[in-house]
């Protein structure tokens, strides 16, 4: 009895579904299906991204699944691989490697669904990239520095976690600058693990062996930025140092108005993830699209950082 | 047999000497008061895991959940921190309760379950650092009122805060473990349960109060972490419990149960400490870093165990 | 070299110290093949310390081992089983998950080609079972094995390894008398074949009713070697505690005991739990020693258990000095006055990594402590009283359990329940593995006890033990208690006949 009753309820239950999907159909308007796996929902510039998909697509009635790879690539590939499953009209992904999550967009391309990455890159070309170009804000943050500096002085570098595509881009992006600047020498680079405890004892340790002949300070994100920052405040030695770092999260944004931090470089979260959203909305329309949309980095210091804020 | 075990220790504490004297000789800013001070004052939070840990491993149990701890007290307290709202007592008073009661719900769920502490901890570590990042949205909580970041940030009389914390705590704690009937009976249990049991000690009793023990140790650390860097980190901690168990064992303390004191464990958390700082001050790759810490502590198990062995 | 071609291993000037300790001193040992030589000696006499160098386990500071007319350098047990050197130990060394077969081949099933082949391993280790006459399957597993029958999978063991010098301590404390007499009639057997035994054992009537010859070791030092025939008990003894000693039952009558009976302090009534005992009903009163007798397996460590708290009893009730009484937990047990000293010294006596003090004082150091702190004073006094009362030997009351042996470990147990001040000791196979002189010793404590007003239980395997220790004696069979006699009407007869009943 209890077998009849529940194929009862799920027949009853698909019938309803079914038509539900129907109605949609014959109203000439079939919802959009957007699968999207990000690097880790434990990375506030990441939620930032995820937070302004969900208000696009909520504008442009857009359906998405959103998941977390929690770092891992083979996460990452397998949810693409559900995506594909659940036919979904276009994907979008914020790779966690630049070469472990390629085997995602390969599969996704073959089973012919769009995929669109953000905010970085794989080896594999995707569909569509919409993002900025991790090795360009590196060069606008060294470059504030030399500025600065008047193209003299000594400066340590906190790196993120060692071999991941934003850290190793943003290396490259700094030493280019320092090339162009042979007397402004690099004093220590270690990494800070992007974390800000971390990177305030490694601040704390580099102002001992190397005291006040340290004249500026490059983290590649903001929260080894405000580590190093707190450190140097400790210590007393703030006035005489410069501290920049990348992303401009609201903390940061606080320090800039503050003046404690000297400049962050403004990753624009808010335009990846519509430039995003309605990215996937023209492919899966078939309107023509840009392959390429690159979100400018900009400077914020205490003289603009109002502007920011704001937003 | 008894200089033995101080030989042990001794053993570790003279690696912590030579070690220090080496980097003194390399690099002149090394031995200065200063430099020290930092050094103790990164060290504190990873002590006082330790210490925790510690009681926990002498009981032949683990606590996997340390950092995931130090991430949902840090937030706890973060959030009831800004300026103006609370008097400074009641986010270091929420903070530590958290820890408590986590620390009280591995106990809970080790001594009823049978379940090994391996598998409810890391159970509980998974678990606290989704509440952490529920609890925070997962983005960090900052703009907290000085009088907290008194806490992390702080000295009274030139001495930092967290090393009187550390201070204080590792008072207590040595205390406990020496001369109290808790720590009797916590060695008891580690060194043979079944006889601890027919002698008459409660030892789910014995358990409960080392996980809690331990959790309110994490809620200290996460209190202090979160005041030093001025903002509650939903993924900070990540790891720290390896950290904190590696400190125990450099330190002497046995993961077979039984033996362990909390100067073993300082030594240890200084010794990775003086290395971390060490290093650093020498401008050695991160890389090479992670190696010589691993050495180490192989190095400190492998004499541990031939110390098992010649004592029987 | 060899003095006498028979001579299968000749020792000579062996010594051994650790830690500066002499565990062994000049020892001199000969032995012949088909001979069954005892070992005998006190506990802490040397006589582990010497097997283990003979086993490879341990080096020699000093002397030499010729087996086989070659001096034997290694100290590699496998090498020296090789050569046919085997043990049968006192705990039993087998992998209970394993059948029988897998562990009489541990570590050689590549003798029998170089793929496990349990086929070929299980032929042949039925043929060694048969030819000695042991009714085991070798697929059964370990773990449905009985003590005994393990102990004769072990002894199959070193048969198969073509043992010429088998090393047996304490084999039977844990047999019955038939397996006993089993075991007695393969040794024989083995004799008659060339094999050499190293026969230790406290129990002097298998001693005599087995070995050829006896050496005696005295605090690491080599005594003497008699032939068994030549050498009577009193001067044995003797031999083995320096001093002279009434024969036994001499000594029981000096222990006579004179107390008198008094208030009922222990009544159960109806205890039952499932497949262990069933409607067992006792009393003992203060300064009475309560014997239990039955065979291994009757349900006596059992019924002491459930009594401590330490496992759940189905029903019944037990009633201390009139009230009845709710032991969950070896906590509440000891609370309500009962102390246990169980069978079982290495699982539930001691914590081994903690000293003397630390375990006497374990069960009662809320007795010594204000609010949370011990008092460390008020502790040493204590412990440093009940080691002395004991005559544990030791370098100080902080010396590691560890480190004791066997019989001075037995006595720390028994001063950690004596501390919590017991009005009821159970004492199971309190004399196991000890030597003479420190089972006279127990058998004055109890009777020390008893003057007291304390009230004894006693489980014993040692038939004369218990009839001349009890004031009644209740014996047990298969769980059931199958008579309660007084000290008067009991003998061994009578006793074993209810034991098997």
């Amino acid at each position: 009895m209890k077998h009849l009753y529940s194929i009862l309820i799920l027949s009853v239950f698909l019938f309803a579904s079914c038509n539900q999907s129907k109605k949609v159909e014959n109203s000439g308007e079939k919802k959009i299906k957007v699968g999207v796996t990000l690097l880790s929902m434990q990375n506030e510039f990441i939620v930032n991204i995820s937070d302004e998909m969900n208000k696009k697509a909520e504008e442009l009635g857009v359906e998405l699944i959103s998941v977390d790879a929690e770092h891992q690539p083979l996460k990452q590939i397998e949810q693409v691989e559900s995506f594909i499953a659940q036919k979904v009209d276009v994907i979008i992904m914020n790779p966690c490697e630049v070469e472990a999550s390629s085997p995602a967009v390969t599969k996704a391309l073959a089973a012919k669904i769009p995929i669109i990455n953000v905010n970085s890159a794989t080896s594999t070309k995707p569909t569509a990239f919409v993002g900025s170009n991790d090795v360009e804000s590196a060069r606008i943050a060294m470059k504030f520095i030399a500025d600065q500096l008047g193209g003299k002085g000594n400066v340590v570098m906190i790196h993120g976690l060692m071999g991941q595509a934003a850290q190793i881009q943003r290396e490259q992006g700094a030493k280019e600058i320092l090339k162009d600047y042979p007397e402004l020498k690099l004093l220590a680079h270690q990494t800070g693990e992007w974390d800000r405890a971390k990177s305030m004892d490694l601040m704390q340790n580099w102002i001992q062996s190397y005291g006040t002949k340290i004249n500026a300070v490059f983290a590649q994100n903001d929260e080894m930025g405000l580590g190093a920052l707190k450190a140097l405040q400790d210590a007393g030695l703030k006035d005489k140092v410069i501290v920049v770092s990348i992303d401009a999260i609201a903390d940061a944004l606080q320090a800039v108005k503050k003046g404690s931090l000297d400049a962050t470089v403004f990753q624009n979260a808010k335009q990846q993830g519509a430039g995003a959203i309605e990215t996937a909305v023209k492919i899966a329309k078939g309107q023509p699209y840009e392959k390429e949309l690159m979100i400018p980095f900009q400077l914020v210091t205490k003289d603009n950082v109002g502007q920011f804020l704001k937003k | 047999m008894q200089y033995i075990k101080t030989l042990r220790q001794y053993g570790i504490f003279v690696v912590f000497i030579i070690i220090s004297l080496i980097l003194s000789f390399i690099s002149p800013q090394f031995l200065t008061v200063s430099n020290w001070t930092i050094i103790i004052t990164q060290a504190s939070i990873n002590a006082l895991l330790a210490f925790g840990v510690t009681f926990v491993i002498i009981t032949g149990g683990i606590d996997l959940s340390l950092g995931s701890m130090v991430a949902v007290t840090g937030v706890t307290a973060a959030m009831l921190a800004h300026p103006d709202t609370f008097p400074v007592v009641l986010p270091i008073f929420a903070g530590l309760l958290t820890g408590l009661l986590m620390g009280i719900f591995n106990g809970f769920i080790i001594t009823k379950s049978k379940i090994a502490p391996f598998i409810v901890t890391l159970g509980t570590m998974t678990i606290g650092r989704g509440l952490a990042l529920i609890m925070s949205k997962g983005r960090p909580i900052s703009n907290l009122s000085d009088s907290f970041n008194f806490i992390g940030g702080g000295d009274v009389f030139g001495i930092p805060f967290p090393i009187i914390v550390l201070a204080i705590i590792f008072t207590i704690c040595s205390i406990t473990l020496k001369k109290t009937l808790l720590g009797r009976y916590i060695y008891a249990v580690g060194g043979n349960e079944q006889a601890a049991r027919a002698s008459g000690i409660n030892v789910n009793q014995v358990k409960m109060a080392v996980y809690s023990i331990s959790g309110l140790l994490a809620g200290l650390a996460g209190v202090l972490l979160t005041s030093r860097i001025t903002t509650g980190q939903p993924n900070a901690g990540a790891g720290f419990e390896l950290d904190a168990i590696a400190a125990a064992v450099i330190g002497g303390t046995s993961t077979s149960g039984g033996t362990g004191t909390i100067t073993g464990t300082l030594v240890g958390v200084l010794l990775i400490g003086v290395i971390n700082n060490g290093l650093d001050l020498l401008n050695v790759s991160s890389y090479y870093q992670q190696v010589v810490m691993g050495a180490i502590i192989i190095g400190a198990v492998v004499l541990d165990s031939w110390n098992q062995k010649s004592n029987s | 070299m060899p003095s006498n071609s028979q001579n299968i291993l000749q020792v000579q000037n062996l010594s051994k110290s650790f830690l500066g300790v002499k565990a062994l001193d000049n020892i001199q040992f000969d032995l012949q093949k088909g001979e069954i030589h005892a070992l005998m000696g006190e506990n802490g006499a040397g006589k582990s310390t010497f097997m283990k160098i003979l086993m490879g386990l341990l080096k020699p500071d000093s002397g030499e081992i010729i087996f086989e007319g070659e001096v034997l350098k290694s100290n590699n047990v496998h090498e020296n089983l090789q050569k046919g050197i085997s043990m049968i130990h006192q705990e039993i060394l087998v992998v209970p998950e394993l059948t029988v077969a897998q562990n009489i081949f541990l570590g050689r099933e590549t003798n029998y080609r170089s793929w496990l082949n349990d086929k070929a391993i299980n032929q042949k280790a039925q043929e060694i079972l048969d030819a000695i006459g042991i009714k085991i399957n070798a697929q059964t597993k370990i773990k449905n094995l009985s003590i005994a029958e393990m102990q004769m999978v072990e002894i199959a063991k070193a048969i198969s390894n073509n043992a010429k010098v088998i090393i047996m301590d304490e084999p039977t404390s844990a047999l019955t008398d038939n397996e006993v007499a089993m075991l007695f009639k393969i040794i024989k057997d083995l004799k008659a074949k060339g094999v050499a035994i190293i026969y230790i054992s406290h129990k002097m009537d298998e001693i005599y009713e087995i070995t050829d010859k006896i050496t005696v070791l005295r605090d690491g030092q080599y005594i003497a070697t008699k032939n068994t025939n030549e050498l009577d008990k009193n001067a044995l003894i003797a031999l083995m505690v320096g001093r002279q000693i009434n024969d036994l039952r001499a000594a029981f009558r000096f222990l006579e005991n004179n107390s008198i009976k008094g208030e009922s302090i222990l009544s159960v009534q109806n205890l039952n739990k499932k497949g262990k005992f069933k409607d067992i009903n006792f009393e003992v009163h203060a300064g009475e020693v309560l014997g239990i007798a039955g065979l291994m397996g009757a349900g006596r460590t059992e019924i002491a258990r459930a009594i401590f708290g330490l496992d759940k009893y189905d029903s019944g009730e037990i009633i201390i000095k009139g009230n009845k009484v709710e032991i969950k937990s070896p906590e509440d047990a000891i609370k309500n006055g009962i102390g246990y000293v169980s069978e079982d010294r290495k699982a539930l006596g001691f914590i081994p990594a903690l000293s003397i003090k630390e375990n006497i004082s374990l069960s009662s150091l809320g007795n010594f402590a204000k609010t949370w702190f011990v008092n460390a004073s008020n502790e040493h006094e204590a412990a440093t009283r009940l080691s002395t009362d004991l005559k544990i030997k030791s370098t100080s009351i902080n010396q590691k359990v560890m480190t004791l042996s066997g019989g001075n470990q037995q006595k720390v147990v028994i001063g950690k329940v004596l501390l919590t001040a017991p009005s009821l000791v159970i004492l199971d196979e309190p004399t196991r593995g000890i030597d003479i002189g420190a089972k006279f010793e127990i058998y004055k404590l109890i009777n020390q006890l008893t003057d007291k007003g304390i009230a004894v239980i006693m489980i014993s395997s040692e038939l004369p033990e218990i009839l001349g220790m009890s004031d009644r004696i209740m014996v047990l069979s298969k769980g059931k208690q199958t008579a309660l006699l007084s000290k008067q009407e009991a003998t061994q007869e009578k006793i074993m006949q209810y034991a098997v009943e």
